[in-house]
């Protein structure tokens, strides 16, 4: 076997220990709430990959975690930390849905490449709003976006209840937080009949081969990474990182705002409450899992998705509280980034290993560390 | 709108901004160690969640609202301490362990809650005490110095973290750490143990803000409870450019706007409520944005060390 | 390093698929038989079955009826925190695919995966609220909120001593403007002097924004509250703690919470919906109809709590019991908000 298989070999061999780690720390958890944690993983991992419901429903949660994904890869590798992708759907979701229902006779030809632009643009504004703050202003991104996240929540809310509700809603008098439904004829297709996977699928895929070119095979792209790689070497190299800071951000925003426009396109057909469903943060981890990179995103995004499938179906499987589904998504992300220490550091291992035998082990770590 | 602006009304207004401060206070001078010591936890909410049933539920058992600030001090504490251990001695990306953190402690919350009280539980919670002579004073008596004991400890909390900070040797090598660690590692100053040291401080310090939500506050336990809050308070962080005061600062200014808020929706001024709402996200965004200068930030804020080879 | 890693990941995902199809699927493919005698029920929700408010009413009412029916004659299961709805999605395809008869989507926000997935399983009836739009399978609940609103509102305006009413809403949409908008017309015909005050926390689960802002209330000078949704239960906790102010509950019964200051409660019995629901199903009818919540059927109820009954004025009860003969009869319309 050549020592780069060897490579492989070992990291696989990391990431399912790391994965094992998690499952066994959560079973303690499983078997505290009384349900055999056999059973459940067994349901966890046979639900989302055993059959064409669960593989077709993982592609579904995969599409804007991609989507996401992608944005966040842009902003994290030109130095933003851009947690804002929670508001950044809804900005995109919302944009979508108002062009969408209100040019609903416009041929699909036209209106859905403008449903796409209205939404991706809706979103660039509100990360680019982030990004303008942090050049021009000095803000901190992580405040400005975690606001904006706010502020875009109650924003959205208040356009769903208000101007953009379902005109059937007020009459009925039902007044549910919804926008009518969008036209039929920009719905995206489903991939499959029967299932939920849509055609944004495709999209995200493509999306992500570009943003590979962008970021790898462009100028702009380089000098975008070269801000991120440290800002004061970019400045001196003649670019403005102040422009730079605002393209990122508002690709990223762009991105997220783009997932917004697919749930709605692709899955809900309207804007309505709990759009978002935490794909702002989960795409994060999905990006960082990738490397930050976008080909690495995707099957990131793929088992990301699998275990917000997987774990969900367990609660129904073996009737367990639903908080359960975040231990064990918690455990897996703690214990997956950590195995990566691992990766980077092959010979750790056996440092490890003599420090597991020699010393106590908490307290001694800080010390220890040094000598070794 | 009779009085509206009253003075009664104004001073109601001060000493509810006052009471919900606190949280943010607590949670957000842990984060300041911890961002000072070069390591940023986004995992905050998670913490606090925890502390919020920790708290809950010690006092919920033993009716001891004093036993419920000691046991989710110390769940805090081993929150800090996987965080610690994960980012720290694994050297795992810190965006990523802490939003893994997050969902751990969201759902453990709620997974023990509902394992061991389950439906809506009251307890007695922690009574405010109003201390004699000052309680006293016309106006800021009643603003200041009528809550509950978290809430003094909160704000004693900023001049006693500006000393720690500022004034003792611990202090001066949290600070070398953040910013110079390799220096500091130079001078002997192990980088990791101040580290797991600031994380276990910061995870603390989250968990009492979460625990001043349900025996300082709400007197119940929900799913949930937290409502964002943990992001609001590193948010506040950087509004406070790692300072305590400039962190009280912006404690108080989003919470008096949040006050002020609650009471001009209450008196009935008519516009749109979610205006009101998102009113304490605009202004602190606006005010940072418009006191820009130079901005100042712990050099390794997010950077692993490593000893000796690449920077 | 980065093939590596790509390489790995996808690895990885070999091997977990492989691992899944080595275990054997849990969920059949096929509907299962099941025997005719009895009803399998899955519930859907958007929070918790123990919020004290929205879903627990409806979980209570379903006990209620596996209770009067027999545990062996209906089969109850439940998903929770499905807020988002594309996980709600696919928790009630799987219940469909599992052969449940009767699925209860309890969120308004589920008429879109509902309409998306009844027209896959059209033997199977669906149910969500609030909505009013149907399918032939699938039914739309709508509690009346406004009606017991209404009731609570004449009795909040004789009873409050500051002539101030405070309402501590989540977000302005749906059964909480109904809701309100009935108080406020109870208030109103109670008594023309008492005012109204409403905020909202803008969210529907800060309980910790709904305590803080009802403690804000009462500081502004009223003295009877009320809210709906699952954050109300932070107001009331908070008004527990004070004297001589009450509280009005709407959904349920929230007076376990503080005994001594919940007055009054509007309390939804989808016990009778859900009977409803089994029997139309019954009779050959899977949906198509907008079942709604009314004082006039039962399925809402007026109810005090009967600790602090005496408190509350003969008169004053007989002008509540007069207005909910009206509204029963039909004389009287409780109004909804026109945009």
């Amino acid at each position: 076997m050549s020592s780069k298989h060897n490579g492989v070999f070992k990291q696989i061999i990391v990431l399912l220990l790391a994965l094992l780690g998690a499952l066994l720390v959560g079973a303690l958890f499983l078997i505290l709430a009384k349900s055999d944690p056999i059973k459940a993983y067994g349901v966890m991992f046979s639900g989302p990959l055993g059959d064409k419901f669960g593989i077709t429903e993982t592609l579904v949660r995969t599409v804007p975690l991609l989507l996401v994904g992608l944005g966040i890869v842009i902003s994290f590798r030109s130095g933003i930390i851009n947690i804002g992708a929670e508001g950044q759907i809804l900005a995109g979701a919302i944009g979508a849905t108002a062009v969408g229902t209100s040019l609903s006779d416009v041929p699909a030809m036209i209106l859905l490449p403008a449903v796409f632009v209205a939404g991706g643009a809706c979103g660039a504004i509100w990360g680019g709003i982030a990004g303008w703050l942090k050049a021009r202003l000095s803000v901190n991104e992580i405040l400005s976006t975690v606001m904006l996240n706010q502020i875009a929540l109650q924003l959205y809310l208040f356009l769903i209840r208000g101007p953009l509700i379902d005109p059937k809603e007020v009459s009925y008098g039902t007044g549910v937080p919804q926008t009518a439904l969008i036209p039929e004829q920009i719905w995206l297709s489903r991939l499959v009949p029967g299932t939920r996977i849509h055609s944004g699928l495709i999209f995200a895929l493509v999306l992500a081969v570009l943003v590979y070119i962008f970021l790898w095979k462009t100028s702009r792209g380089y000098r975008l990474r070269a801000v991120g790689a440290g800002s004061e070497a970019a400045r001196y190299a003649g670019i403005k990182v102040e422009w730079y800071l605002v393209l990122a951000m508002a690709m990223a925003g762009g991105m997220a705002g783009l997932a917004g426009v697919v749930e709605v396109t692709g899955v809900h057909h309207r804007s309505l409450e709990g759009l978002s469903a935490g794909y702002g943060f989960s795409g994060i981890v999905a990006a960082l899992f990738g490397r930050l990179h976008p080909l690495g995103t995707i099957p990131a995004s793929i088992l990301f998705g699998a275990l917000l499938v997987g774990a969900d179906m367990m609660q129904r499987a073996v009737n367990i509280p639903a908080a359960m589904i975040m231990v064990i998504q918690g455990l897996v992300v703690l214990f997956v980034v950590s195995s990566d220490y691992f990766l980077r550091n092959p010979d750790s291992i056996v440092k490890l290993k003599a420090k597991f035998l020699g010393q106590k082990w908490i307290g001694e770590v800080g010390s220890k560390w040094k000598d070794s | 709108m009779e009085g509206f602006m009253s003075i009664d009304i104004f001073i109601i207004i001060l000493a509810t901004g006052v009471r919900l401060a606190t949280p943010f206070l607590l949670a957000a001078l842990g984060e300041m160690f911890v961002q000072r010591s070069g390591v940023y936890n986004l995992g905050v909410e998670g913490i606090m969640m925890m502390g919020a049933f920790a708290g809950f539920f010690a006092t919920l058992q033993q009716g001891s609202p004093l036993l419920g600030i000691i046991v989710s001090l110390a769940i805090g504490a081993l929150m800090g301490l996987i965080m610690a251990f994960v980012s720290v001695t694994f050297k795992a990306e810190q965006g990523i362990s802490g939003i893994g953190l997050y969902m751990f402690g969201w759902g453990l919350s709620g997974l023990l809650f509902r394992l061991y009280v389950g439906g809506v539980t009251s307890i007695d919670g922690l009574k405010p005490i109003a201390i004699p002579m000052l309680s006293d004073i016309p106006l800021i008596g009643q603003v200041l110095f009528n809550h509950n004991v978290l809430v003094y400890t909160a704000f004693l909390l900023v001049p006693l973290s500006g000393i720690i900070l500022y004034k003792t040797s611990w202090g001066l090598n949290v600070r070398a750490v953040g910013n110079k660690p390799e220096a500091a590692d130079t001078l002997g100053v192990s980088v990791v143990k101040i580290r797991y040291q600031c994380l276990i401080v910061g995870g603390m310090l989250a968990a009492l803000a979460g625990a001043f939500l349900t025996i300082g506050q709400a007197n119940m336990y929900a799913d949930n409870i937290t409502a964002g809050r943990g992001f609001i308070a590193i948010a506040l962080v950087y509004f406070g450019r790692w300072s305590p005061w400039g962190i009280l600062l912006g404690s108080l200014l989003f919470s008096m706007a949040d006050s002020f808020q609650s009471m001009v929706q209450v008196l009935g001024i008519n516009f749109p409520y979610e205006l009101a709402v998102i009113l304490p996200y605009m202004v602190t965004i606006i005010a940072l944005a418009i006191s820009y200068g130079r901005v100042w930030a712990p050099a390794a804020l997010g950077k692993p060390y490593e000893r000796g080879t690449r920077g | 390093m980065k093939k590596k890693v790509l390489s790995l990941i996808l690895a990885a995902l070999t091997i977990l698929a492989f691992s899944g199809c080595a275990a054997k699927p849990a969920t059949e493919t096929t509907p299962q038989k099941t025997d005719a005698e009895k009803i399998r029920i899955a519930l859907v929700l958007p929070a918790t079955v123990d919020d004290m408010a929205w879903g627990q009413s409806m979980v209570e009412g379903l006990k209620a009826v596996q209770k009067n029916m027999g545990e062996d004659k209906v089969e109850v299961a439940i998903s929770e925190k499905l807020g988002n709805a594309v996980d709600a999605g696919a928790a009630i395809r799987q219940y469909a695919t599992q052969g449940y008869e009767i699925i209860f989507a309890h969120g308004s926000q589920y008429q879109s995966v509902l309409n998306d997935i009844a027209k896959d399983f059209p033997k199977t009836t669906f149910a969500y609220g609030t909505g009013f739009a149907t399918q032939p399978n699938i039914f739309a609940y709508d509690p009346q909120a406004q009606e017991g609103g209404y009731l609570l509102g004449i009795l909040a305006a004789k009873m409050t001593k500051s002539g101030v009413v405070g309402i501590v809403g989540p977000v302005e949409s749906g059964d909480a403007v109904k809701y309100n908008y009935g108080v406020q017309q109870g208030v109103a015909k109670g008594k023309a002097d008492v005012q109204t005050r409403i905020a909202y926390t803008g969210s529907f689960n800060d309980i910790v924004g709904a305590g803080n802002l009802a403690k804000t209330q009462m500081s502004a000078g009223a003295d009877i509250i009320t809210g709906s949704s699952q954050q109300a239960v932070g107001a009331v906790r908070a008004i527990g703690e004070t004297k001589g102010n009450y509280w009005l509950s709407t959904d349920m019964d929230q007076s376990s919470i503080a005994p001594d200051h919940v007055l009054a409660s509007q309390v939804y019995h989808w016990e009778k919906v859900v009977n409803k629901i089994i029997d139309l199903r019954k009779q050959g009818t899977l949906g198509g109809q907008h079942l709604t919540l009314t004082l006039a059927d039962g399925t809402i109820e007026f109810k005090y709590n009967e600790k602090l009954a005496d408190k509350v004025p003969a008169e004053v009860k007989a002008a509540v019991e007069t207005a909910k003969q009206e509204i029963i009869s039909g004389k009287l319309k409780v109004e909804l908000p026109k945009k």
